[in-house]
């Protein structure tokens, strides 16, 4: 096994096999990792409903098999509740791997003994959106929803009664519903960066819908698979070309979709920058939820955005967000979820991606991708000089 | 009352506000020598004296001009020269950054300036600081401004 191999696996347990989505292989590696001690917990999804989960640390691996075949969540800031250097794994969208990445370069997260378990993702949904959406546009009644689906474009919801209801997420997404709105224009969909890269797509033949498609990152990413592999908990056979070309056909695709929600959302401000961000941050209450939920965001209570900030404060706009601007101008990966808990609905991945995409352009510089600095800190001094 | 003066400006002129952070080994020594060689200079510029450039914190800017400033200059010494070794290498990348954050959040490029002045250019300072204010003279007062600040 090395490092850029392919491979399509699936659990051996049967009851993890059918009930884990596509094979059950990221379920009985992460429960393989605790049980042979690679480990000491494991962060996996709790569902609470048919649209919503949240995360939970475990070291039980009964609870990591019962979490089989849960949705995606928001990304955690995992150095709030472990402590650092605690071994650890977790399956990541992207966007989580991104996340753990920044934290792992702020000293928050060790890098070395977190494994990271990537997973495919082509976007999320709020549950309080899908629950609107079901009702006004399905015409369902959101608790009659037994499962949800994503195929050729269209989002398929089946009720209990058997009966699957399509509408084309284009559509959806025109009227304002459908996936969140930094998850639309995010164009990375396989977690290139994460120890594995997990998914359906590229899951041909007898296999499709039950096995899936590895891609190793890392070393780590060999550790883990390699474990799960000798505890006999999966099963894996080397991917085939075909597999290969499907997937990366597939993500070009959704990068394609990307691109045009990138040029939809993010297009140039008409008119007054000044006012155009006045407004939007109007009705601002400053509760400090966006920093709070920020994954990428270290600095702990007393950071400068919030105290050379006061609500007393009769400035035009508010200290605490255009630090919060500059502050992330490096490092958001635009995960939404300041978005989603700002309790007055204020568009801020929207607001703080304006800022950093043509600054992290500029330096070449993706956060979250890899371990190398941001350019606020990684600038070679004497070199500069030179 | 629109009197005309001796020099032959109004009384009511709109004078812009700038605040200008000088680093304590070369520019806050050039702004003494621009006083000891006599250079005419305009009234606009408020000094605060911080020991680097490197030390400029995006905060101080951005509270500077939130406070109703109408332009703000930072200065240190001449690349190569920084009395910390590097200081002002670290501020020419918060500069970058200040600057790309100033001109998406809609304030006009002319607000912000970086230069490098040593102490013994007392007439460079001069020069900066004039033309400094003759730009924002031109933009006008500044859109952060907080109302009744003059």
């Amino acid at each position: 096994m090395d490092i850029g191999d392919c491979y399509v696996g699936w659990a051996t347990d049967e009851d993890i096999r059918t009930r884990g989505a596509s094979g059950g292989l990221v379920t009985a590696m992460l429960a393989a990792a605790l049980e042979k001690g690679l480990v000491e917990a494991v962060v996996v999804l709790k569902k609470l409903g048919e649209f919503e989960a949240v995360p939970i640390v475990t070291s039980d691996p009964e609870e990591v098999k019962a979490a089989a075949g849960s949705m995606h969540s928001v990304p955690i800031v995992l150095s709030r509740y472990l402590e650092y250097g605690t071994k650890v794994a977790l399956p990541a969208k992207p966007c989580d791997a991104r996340a753990t990445i920044e934290q792992a370069k702020r000293q928050q997260v060790d890098i070395d003994t977190t494994y990271i378990v990537g997973l495919n993702c082509g976007g999320t949904m709020h549950p309080a959106v899908t629950r609107k959406m079901l009702e006004t546009v399905y015409k369902l009644d959101p608790e009659e929803i037994a499962g949800e689906e994503i195929d050729k474009g269209k989002l398929i919801f089946e009720t209990k009664d058997g009966e699957e209801h399509a509408i084309k997420i284009d559509e959806l997404e025109e009227e304002g519903y459908g996936r969140r709105e930094s998850c639309q224009y995010c164009e990375i969909n396989i977690p290139v960066m994460a120890d594995l890269a997990c998914g359906n797509w590229g899951v041909i033949g007898d296999l499709a819908g039950k096995g899936t498609f590895v891609e190793i990152n890392t070393e780590k990413g060999i550790k883990i698979l390699q474990n799960a592999i000798d505890a006999g908990a999966v099963e894996i056979t080397p991917a085939d070309d075909k597999g290969k070309a499907i997937r990366a056909k597939v993500d070009g695709a959704m990068m394609k979709v990307a691109a045009a929600a990138d040029e939809k959302y993010l297009a140039p401000i008409e008119g007054s920058h000044l006012d155009y961000y006045m407004n939007a941050l109007a009705d601002c209450i400053n509760c400090g939820a966006c920093k709070a939920v920020c994954p990428v965001c270290a600095c702990g209570e007393g950071a400068k955005c919030t105290e050379f900030s006061s609500a007393s404060d009769t400035y035009k706009m508010s200290l605490f967000h255009l630090v919060r601007f500059v502050h992330l101008m490096d490092s958001c990966i635009g995960c939404g979820q300041c978005t989603d808990v700002c309790p007055v609905d204020i568009s801020l991945t929207h607001i703080y991606q304006r800022f950093a995409r043509p600054m992290q352009e500029e330096f070449e510089y993706k956060p979250g991708m890899d371990m190398t600095t941001p350019p606020f800190f990684g600038v070679d001094l004497l070199e500069e000089g030179q | 009352m629109a009197e005309a003066t001796a020099t032959g400006t109004t009384s009511e002129e709109w004078q812009p506000k700038i605040v200008m952070f000088c680093c304590n080994w070369c520019s806050y020594g050039g702004a003494d020598s621009a006083g000891m060689g006599r250079f005419q200079q305009p009234p606009t510029v408020r000094v605060i004296r911080v020991m680097c450039s490197g030390r400029m914190d995006p905060v101080f800017i951005l509270n500077a001009f939130l406070e109703g400033a109408d332009g703000v200059i930072f200065s240190g010494c001449h690349i190569g020269d920084c009395h910390y070794v590097n200081g002002n290498y670290k501020a020419t990348i918060k500069y970058k950054f200040l600057k790309a954050m100033v001109n998406e959040l809609g304030l006009e490029d002319e607000r912000l300036k970086l230069d490098w002045i040593s102490a013994s250019e007392g007439e460079r300072y001069a020069n900066v600081v004039t033309e400094f204010t003759e730009q924002i003279k031109k933009v006008g007062p500044s859109p952060l401004k907080p109302e009744g600040v003059v």
